[in-house]
């Protein structure tokens, strides 16, 4: 078998579809250009950050077929398209709704012939994504989603994801903030209300009640809310000591600003679960001394960093947020593992990416699990500058207080937390 | 009073704040709706482009304004804006927004003054459409905010009421001067005295040799001008994006629908109404909050089709 694919590696290579492999999906793929699909929130709360995915997704696009970035970097790739295949794209907005987005995501399936497609913010999409990647055998690399049910019990063979999740960001959490601020205090969650939210907030409960916090009350706000001004007054009336704001993008903008404003941060302490730069640029000065985890950041001094965030400002003027990263890092990983497979014959492809490990992606060690497909990987503990420190034009919001290393401070077995759910689909060819 | 009496007491003040609060804006966009429906039989889904470029003008005036959309770029706009601060932009964008109203009078509504509702409201709502984007071409979609002057800023304890942004505090007062005055203007002037009695019946007052088209063409960009000062109080409450005209349009639509076509009194009441429904389900029932407020408008509709305070059902 490994011959077979060996050979049809090497037909299927410069063109033409010339395949041993089985027509699945949208293999084979017809003419000589391989078509990906990037499926971001253009409109909706996530906007921004699926703005900043489009410009990392279009920057990959051109090192994979022209070099430069991480096509230089990394060995599997040659700079010169994907396996003798020049790549092209198609983009789509998921208007941060579940439903558009998978109707986005069918449209480049069935008229586009993406052979992957890639997006998410917010989970919701993401996981209605990778059920469709399943059903119809394309692969989707899962951007920006962070509910434990990406990995958990919505897990699908089809989906992988790089970025970490909610549980993982409880664990990175609850001993630097337990420590700064006390035992035993009470705290207050306001979350946005879907998988996302929820799986923040039962996470945040989890792991802040292990280490002796007690839960006041917790108390949903829909997604897209403006205004939160009455839901920031039951949480001062609570008298808890802290205040967990479970809120992404454009909302958690939003309900930080307000929060300051309203003076909330005077009575309690505040805490952001899941921060990034365009959500940081937003809020502004308010986010000064508020604890969050980032998944990376453009400051970072390695060499993958300074690469990615050197070309991103040299093309588009602004510093890279993480969720740019991840879908840089998605397209590139995704590239890789067509290299290494020879093919993009899709179940092959996801045997390279299942347990592939790497270091070159500006986080130290990573490994993407095949138990799960979640990555394994470090987490940035950060906590917010005042307006005055902060650096919009190097995209400095904050200090990063840690880097909370996989396995010492973060990470769970294929048993237990949100894997335990996990059961992964058919590769296809079985 | 009981210790239990000054609670509730206190808890219902503060809750009549928290619905100022949030009424106010949607209050200040649907006057201008309306109004406009009310005298010109007209739906102009594109107020809410007026309160959008409000706010996009006044960051202008107000800031250096980064143009960093794919067009903005383009053309290398760089950074644009006078940087004169936000209280420069609260006293020039309510009078650029009421030419924006006389323009978009002449040029989009008077066309469309004979045409179907269906049509009125197409064209108005690709009005407001192709601002957002252009909007979003010219500046991108990364949310911006207005500094405010130090005094607008932070928090103020109200002992036992709780405590309540500042600036939440300014927009409910801005709001009520702003609302007191064209109360007047309708009320005590002559123009006003033809916009009443317009809305009642156009046809009886051109027979009587009044021309109601100056006077109408004043009341909307009347209306603009609020939408516009609107959308510069709103702005530093919440984050700046270019769909915020979109986001309002609904809200302010239902406040028409519940208090009445025509009606400012109904438009004041009908804002309340929804603050208030909002901020109760928000307080007792999150989950129900944005289903709430259609929920009111549907039972208003039902129980008296005019709304609360209307001169004329809407599809009279």
């Amino acid at each position: 078998m490994a011959g077979i694919a060996g050979l049809s590696g090497c037909l299927e290579g410069g063109g033409g579809g010339d395949s041993e492999y089985p027509a699945l999906g949208n293999y084979p793929i017809e003419g000589d250009t391989a078509t990906l699909g990037f499926n971001v929130p253009q409109t909706g709360p996530y906007q921004e950050e699926g703005a900043d995915e489009l410009r990392a997704y279009e920057l990959a696009v051109e090192h994979l077929n022209n070099g430069g970035g991480w096509a230089d970097l990394w060995s599997d790739l040659s700079g010169d398209g994907v396996n003798g295949y020049q790549i092209d794209y198609v983009t789509g907005d998921t208007a941060t709704d579940a439903d558009t987005a998978r109707e986005s995501a069918s449209r480049m399936v069935e008229r586009d012939g993406v052979i992957m497609f890639a997006g998410g913010s917010s989970s919701a999409t993401a996981i209605a994504q990778q059920e469709l990647a399943q059903q119809e055998k394309v692969v989707y690399m899962c951007c920006l989603t962070h509910s434990n049910d990406t990995t958990g019990g919505d897990c699908v063979r089809y989906g992988v994801r790089e970025m970490f999740n909610a549980y993982m960001t409880g664990q990175a959490l609850a001993p630097i903030v337990t420590a700064e601020y006390g035992d035993g205090l009470e705290f207050y969650q306001l979350y946005a209300d879907y998988t996302w939210g929820q799986t923040v907030e039962t996470s945040i409960r989890e792991f802040f009640g292990a280490a002796g916090w007690s839960e006041v009350d917790s108390v949903p706000t829909p997604l897209g809310t403006d205004d939160y001004s009455t839901f920031l007054s039951g949480a001062v009336d609570s008298g808890a000591d802290v205040l967990f704001l479970n809120h992404y993008g454009l909302d958690g903008s939003n309900s930080v600003s307000q929060a300051v404003d309203q003076g909330v941060n005077e009575e309690m302490e505040i805490v952001v679960p899941l921060y990034n730069v365009p959500m940081a640029a937003g809020a502004g000065g308010s986010i000064e001394g508020v604890f969050g985890t980032d998944g990376w950041d453009a400051n970072l001094e390695n060499e993958p960093t300074r690469l990615f965030a050197d070309a991103f400002v040299e093309r588009y003027g602004t510093v890279p947020s993480s969720p740019a990263r991840l879908a840089y890092s998605g397209t590139m990983l995704y590239a890789a593992a067509v290299e290494r497979a020879g093919t993009f014959y899709p179940p092959e492809v996801i045997r390279e990416l299942e347990g592939y490990e790497w270091d070159n992606g500006g986080l130290g060690e990573e490994v993407l699990r095949a138990c799960d497909h979640q990555a394994m990987r470090d987490i940035l503990v950060v906590r917010g500058l005042s307006a005055a420190e902060q650096d919009p034009t190097a995209g400095r919001y904050w200090e990063v207080v840690e880097q909370a290393s996989y396995p010492d401070q973060v990470g769970y077995g294929c048993d237990s937390g949100p894997a335990a759910a996990c059961e992964l689909g058919a590769y296809g060819d079985e | 009073m009981g210790v239990a009496g000054v609670s509730l007491l206190a808890t219902g003040i503060g809750f009549l704040i928290q619905t100022l609060a949030v009424a106010s804006i949607y209050i200040l966009v649907a006057i201008g709706l309306s109004i406009t429906l009310g005298t010109l039989k007209f739906v102009n889904f594109a107020h809410a482009a007026v309160y959008l470029a409000g706010i996009y003008i006044g960051l202008a005036v107000a800031l250096e304004l980064p143009f960093s959309g794919d067009i903005g770029r383009g053309i290398g706009l760089g950074e644009v804006g006078l940087g004169l601060g936000f209280l420069a932009a609260l006293a020039v964008i309510p009078i650029i927004s009421f030419g924006l109203g006389l323009l978009m009078e002449r040029f989009i509504a008077r066309p469309f003054y004979d045409r179907p509702d269906t049509d009125q409201i197409l064209v108005t709502f690709g009005v407001l459409l192709i601002v957002q984007e252009v909007i979003r071409g010219l500046v991108g979609g990364r949310s911006m905010t207005f500094t405010r002057p130090e005094w607008a800023q932070g928090a103020i304890g109200l002992g036992p009421l709780g405590t309540f942004a500042r600036w939440r505090l300014a927009i409910i007062a801005i709001t009520a001067v702003l609302v007191v005055v064209v109360y007047l203007y309708i009320e005590y002037t002559d123009v006003g005295l033809a916009v009443r009695a317009g809305t009642e019946d156009a046809e009886m007052v051109n027979l009587l040799g009044v021309r109601v088209t100056r006077p109408f063409l004043l009341i909307f960009g009347v209306g603009s001008g609020l939408a516009g000062a609107a959308g510069v109080v709103s702005g530093p409450v919440f984050s700046v994006v270019p769909e915020v005209g979109i986001g309002v349009l609904v809200p302010a639509f239902l406040v028409v629908v519940v208090g009445g076509v025509g009606s400012l009194v109904g438009s004041v009441v009908g804002g309340l109404l929804i603050g208030a429904v909002e901020v109760g389900l928000q307080m007792g029932a999150p989950t129900w909050a944005s289903v709430g407020i259609y929920a009111l408008a549907a039972v208003v509709i039902m129980l008296r089709p005019a709304g609360l305070f209307g001169v004329v059902e809407v599809d009279e």
